[in-house]
């Protein structure tokens, strides 16, 4: 029970804390640009087009939808999953002053960055459907389940981003690592390719990657394709542990935090 | 008698300090699962007891563990022995400008840091006005805080943090709030909160004539142990009786 209520406390009583922190975050990262908000667009957009050229023209590799649109569904939500870890890694640190003065829930920290970069994929989802149907692609009717799908990927990021915020306030190596583990991440994801490359052999290894079931649900869901449900099933089980792990090793360590920033 | 709010029992804070590290000293201890810090007592075997309403001034030297005894009572750190407990919502008067976003403008920082002090969003609206006039800076409120002089910035902190209903506020060394105008009505607030005797008060200082017009009672802080409690002026002729050591 009282894990329970710890675990909803940033829902609960915290609910205002985080969205004022959220929102600071938002309207801090823009006040000082140009076409502020416009980047949550070109910054994909830009990575669509140079992947487009390299993946498509260059290397030309079979998708069964054209490739863009194949790249859309899989790139938005591995946008949102980096920057969410490395805005979070970072945040603790960044708030250090804060971390010594005034006591709140920490997790609200990290969870406030999480937020934020998630608002930026629903605009960037809704801006990226409306281009979609403007071009004529048509989305399937089963695109809702991208919601569900998205709250699996959320405990997994959550998890994630726990455990770099409060490693990275111990030792700053750990926002180096992450960048490195990242960058490995995306290459053995299904998010610049599509898994039917993947050499038989490996494919049971590949697919323990909690990414590889949720990737390819989104690609199922909005493209209407067959669900591969254990791989999903996987998913979901290691990112409700992987969240459930980096809570409770956040909060073990959050008694020390103000002690070693 | 008041109910006591802030009660340390024989509490003992001991910080990791760590040492110089290179890869070649770290990896050993690691391997051998030993922390390299080592440890440094901050306060030592430390009890005391502050009453609803009390305003209670922390004196010492340098080092001797008044400011962990208000990271302690602000409940961001956590003593390594013994026990505290503290009642009441806590307003900490220290770096007041700490929850600030210089790219945000004079409101939006007030409903940022009133959230960051545990105010609800209802309380802060029905705050803002008494905040903005407390503040003095009408003409600034639509302007981000970085154009803020320090001054500026330290009066809007400095509003915030009275107006949240604390139950006790934390008021670290020279509170040092803009200039001698603003200065003076702020210790005028601060005199004003005591005198109404509903809020209590932890004032750290060296500074003897302001602990002596606000405190009732002082604890005098040597190397963290507690080694006297008294009225200031008393307190205060121990302190300077000290043995003078150099760091």
């Amino acid at each position: 029970m009282l894990f329970i209520h710890q675990l909803l406390l940033p829902l609960t009583e915290y609910r205002y804390l985080w969205r004022q922190l959220t929102q600071r975050d938002i309207k801090a990262r823009y006040k000082q640009s140009i076409i502020g908000y416009a980047w949550i667009i070109l910054n994909p957009l830009s990575q669509i087009l140079v992947y487009t050229f390299v993946f498509s023209i260059v290397f030309r590799f079979p998708t069964d939808i054209p490739y863009p649109v194949f790249l859309f569904a899989g790139l938005l939500p591995w946008i949102f999953m980096q920057n969410s870890v490395m805005a979070a890694t970072n945040s603790l640190v960044n708030s250090a002053a804060l971390l010594k003065k005034v006591q709140f829930p920490r997790e609200v920290i990290p969870y406030a960055a999480v937020g934020s970069k998630l608002i930026d994929l629903l605009f960037s989802w809704v801006i990226f459907a409306v281009l979609l149907m403007f071009f004529g692609v048509k989305l399937a009717a089963t695109s809702w389940l991208i919601l569900p799908l998205l709250v699996i990927q959320l405990l997994l990021t959550v998890g994630i981003s726990l455990i770099g915020a409060a490693a990275n306030l111990f030792y700053r190596d750990s926002q180096y690592l992450i960048n490195l583990l990242l960058l490995l991440w995306l290459y053995m994801s299904p998010v610049v390719y599509p898994v039917s490359m993947v050499p038989p052999q490996f494919l049971w290894y590949y697919k323990l990657n909690p990414l590889v079931g949720i990737l390819e649900g989104y690609r199922s869901a909005l493209f209407n394709q067959p669900f591969e449900t254990n791989i999903i099933g996987w998913s979901a089980g290691v990112s409700i542990i992987v969240f459930l792990g980096g809570f409770v090793l956040f909060k073990r360590s959050e008694r020390y935090f103000a002690d070693i920033v | 008698m008041k109910p006591v709010v802030t009660k340390f029992s024989q509490v003992t804070k001991i910080y990791p300090v760590q040492q110089e590290r290179t890869l070649k000293d770290v990896i050993p201890q690691l391997l051998r699962l030993k922390p390299w810090a080592v440890p440094q007592a901050s306060l030592k075997d430390v009890s005391f007891e502050i009453n609803q309403g009390e305003s209670v001034g922390i004196v010492g030297r340098n080092g001797a563990g008044k400011s962990t005894t208000l990271k302690l009572i602000a409940g961001v750190t956590y003593p390594t022995q013994g026990s505290l407990e503290v009642t009441g919502r806590i307003a900490p008067l220290i770096e007041l400008t700490a929850g600030f976003h210089h790219e945000l403008n004079g409101f939006e920082n007030i409903f940022l840091n009133g959230a960051i002090l545990g105010m609800s969003r209802r309380e802060i609206e029905a705050k803002v006005t008494q905040i903005v006039d407390f503040s003095e800076l009408h003409d600034y409120m639509y302007q981000p805080v970085k154009r803020y002089s320090t001054g500026m910035f330290m009066r809007l902190g400095f509003s915030i943090a009275v107006h949240t209903s604390a139950d006790i506020l934390l008021i670290d060394e020279v509170l040092a709030v803009g200039d001698d105008y603003f200065q003076q009505k702020s210790l005028d607030r601060l005199e004003k909160i005591r005198q109404d005797g509903q809020v209590t008060t932890v004032f750290v200082s060296h500074d003897q004539r302001s602990v002596e017009r606000f405190c009732d009672r002082s604890l005098l802080l040597v190397d963290g142990q507690l080694v006297a409690a008294g009225p200031p002026a008393q307190i205060f002729k121990q302190y300077h009786r000290l043995p003078n050591k150099s760091f």
